[in-house]
């Protein structure tokens, strides 16, 4: 049994008469890293806060280690850092100045301090840009800078928000290597995102989440093999199709469920899918019903996403 | 305690970013002061400032202590835009004690004032010595300087009070002027006691009596030009402002979490 080095309990935040964050329950394991997925305005940055002591609970708690979150503020942060979604920069400052300064407040004796922010400052191609100021910086070279804060502490538990949002895929790459590089050496991290990718190939553990609430929490391999039947056929069609031929697709051989995430675009999961697609496209031109795309996937984290709320997440992110 | 440091360096720091601002406003302040000697002396009656050789060696104390609020005040508007745009989160956010962080950022918007009047202090110095030949013990010019960094804080303290306790950036300009004019009005920065006492109601010659800018004035006056007499008071109010201020200005500090 893994031990948990965060104890979310009941974890609650309220602005007005919104549940941001709604009776929380999660564990997050030491040494791990934990994927927090869901939809804009799930309620991910709002837990991250609140396990930072930046803002108070409603109702409920947490446990950083042995320290309760609503009382032992000072103690709890010892053992994080965070790396917030929006960079927390002045912009009047550099990339330098930012990193040196954060890197001596968290403590770090001097020699170790300018190796490890030379090399960070290397490792994500500011090196150059050191001593300009942010405020002259891309979103992505920000969000650099933020990242590198974290990379330069290595907390006990480090606390991202959408880590690479912004940044260029060989960046992303690069920081996804150097977050599971910081995990491998111990640290325990928290990772919040509405990328399914990056939820997928980072996290050991996916907690999804949804209108403040934890839907489901497990490895991503046994999460998608949740998803009833192995493979999922997404069809995009011309016209909307009737509940007639939609019951009539639900009864074909093998296919285990239909989600309709639009009368016109469905997601259907079934076994075996390389031997009945050419039958399903048989079904719509006999129901005369014009194909628009047709793709075969292995489930993926979206697709449990829609298991437990019937949207996408991309669809849960423009409602 | 290395924290507090780091937390005051990183406030230094940024403070200096702003040099040609700060040399802007210094020179302005010294301008200020060369318009007060040709203009305000001759206008002022002698009968006021007969104490004073002049209104211009009585006022020159008073305007390193304007200069010091300025700079002093200046933290509240910096710690109020990064309230307004979360960057505070990034500051309640790290692994240090949350008093340490506010104490912090009291004693470097004290800091700043000490070290931005410093050139003022010395031309008002220079000035009351020319004028008056009094020369100040080290004694003195050390109480002197210790009082104006009690001031400082009690300014940089009251600058963060009110920037985080008003949410918007007009509010906190409001406020802040609405501070600086009663401060300023009913203080012996620009007049001597006796004539505020004739002209102002009593209620507000009561202010200027216990307000401690007026105690920083003249505690300066007191070593600089001979006059007002020194009192144990003058000394005791400013300190008195300073704690209180900077205690204020830490609970408030830590309060802001409680969102
Ligand atoms: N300070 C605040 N005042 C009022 N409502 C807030 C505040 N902060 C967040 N909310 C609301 O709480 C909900 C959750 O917001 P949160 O920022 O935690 O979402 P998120 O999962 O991080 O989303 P995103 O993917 O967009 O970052 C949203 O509906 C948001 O509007
Ligand atoms: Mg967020």
């Amino acid at each position: 049994m893994p031990t948990p080095i965060i104890r979310i309990q009941n974890l609650t935040k309220k602005f007005g008469n919104l549940y941001a964050v709604d009776h929380l329950n999660l564990d997050i394991y030491d040494g791990e890293i934990l994927g927090l997925l869901g939809p804009n305005g799930a309620g991910k940055t709002t837990t991250l806060l609140m396990l930072t002591t930046v803002i108070k609970p409603t109702e409920g708690t947490a446990y950083i280690g042995p320290y309760d979150i609503t009382h032992q503020t000072d103690k709890s942060r010892t053992l994080i850092g965070m790396a917030f979604q929006e960079p927390k920069l002045l912009w009047v400052s550099t990339p330098w100045a930012i990193l040196d300064w954060h890197a001596k407040i968290c403590g770090l004796p001097t020699n170790e301090r300018k190796k490890r922010v030379k090399w960070a400052l290397e490792e994500l191609e500011l090196w150059n840009d050191r001593h300009k100021t942010v405020h002259v910086f891309s979103g992505g070279m920000r969000k650099r800078v933020e990242i590198a804060k974290i990379l330069i502490q290595r907390p006990k538990i480090a606390i991202v928000d959408e880590p690479t949002a912004q940044i260029d895929i060989v960046g992303k790459h690069k920081i996804w290597n150097m977050l599971r590089d910081l995990r491998d050496e111990g640290s325990t991290i928290l990772l919040a995102t509405n990328e399914l990718y990056e939820a997928d190939v980072l996290s050991d553990r996916v907690a999804i989440i949804h209108k403040g609430k934890l839907l489901v929490c497990d490895e991503p391999k046994k999460l998608k093999d949740t998803i009833p039947g192995g493979d999922v056929i997404e069809v995009v069609l011309k016209e909307n199709i009737t509940q007639e031929h939609l019951a009539e697709l639900k009864n074909t051989k093998r296919v285990v469920n239909i989600l309709t995430i639009k009368p016109n675009h469905l997601k259907i999961y079934l076994n075996q899918a390389e031997e009945i697609l050419p039958q399903i496209t048989e079904f719509f031109m006999k129901a005369q019903i014009p194909i628009a795309t047709i793709q075969m996937n292995e489930p993926s984290l979206d697709d449990v996403f829609a298991h437990y709320t019937g949207l996408t997440i991309e669809e849960a992110q423009t409602k | 305690m290395k924290t507090i440091l780091y937390v005051v360096e990183r406030d230094f720091k940024y403070f200096f970013r702003y040099k040609w601002w700060i040399a802007g406003m210094i020179s302005m302040n010294l301008a200020d002061l060369l318009i007060m000697a040709v203009v305000y002396t001759g206008m002022v009656s002698q009968e006021i400032t007969q104490q004073y050789v002049s209104y211009f060696v009585f006022f020159a104390p008073g305007l390193t202590i304007t200069a010091l609020f300025a700079a002093a005040f200046m933290i509240g508007r910096e710690i109020n835009m990064e309230v307004r745009r979360e960057i505070s989160h990034y500051m309640l956010s790290l692994p240090i004690k949350r008093w340490e962080l506010a104490i912090g950022r009291v004693l470097a918007g004290g800091f700043r004032g000490l070290v931005y009047m410093t050139p003022l202090l010395i031309t008002t110095i220079t000035i009351t010595h020319v004028f008056t030949n009094v020369v100040p013990s080290p004694l003195q010019l050390l109480s002197i300087v210790a009082a104006l960094l009690f001031i400082s804080i009690g300014t940089s303290g009251l600058s963060i009070s009110l920037a985080i306790s008003t949410t918007s950036f007009e509010k906190y300009i409001t406020a802040r002027s609405v501070v600086y004019y009663v401060l300023f009005f009913c203080s012996t920065v620009f007049y001597p006691i006796d004539l505020i006492q004739s002209a102002l109601p009593q209620t507000l010659a009561l202010v200027a009596q216990y307000n401690p800018l007026s105690a920083g004035a003249d505690l300066s006056r007191a070593f600089l030009l001979g006059y007002p007499p020194f009192s144990a008071f003058m000394f005791l109010d400013v300190v008195a402002f300073g704690l209180v201020f900077a205690l204020v200005a830490m609970l408030a500090y830590m309060k802001v979490t409680q969102k």
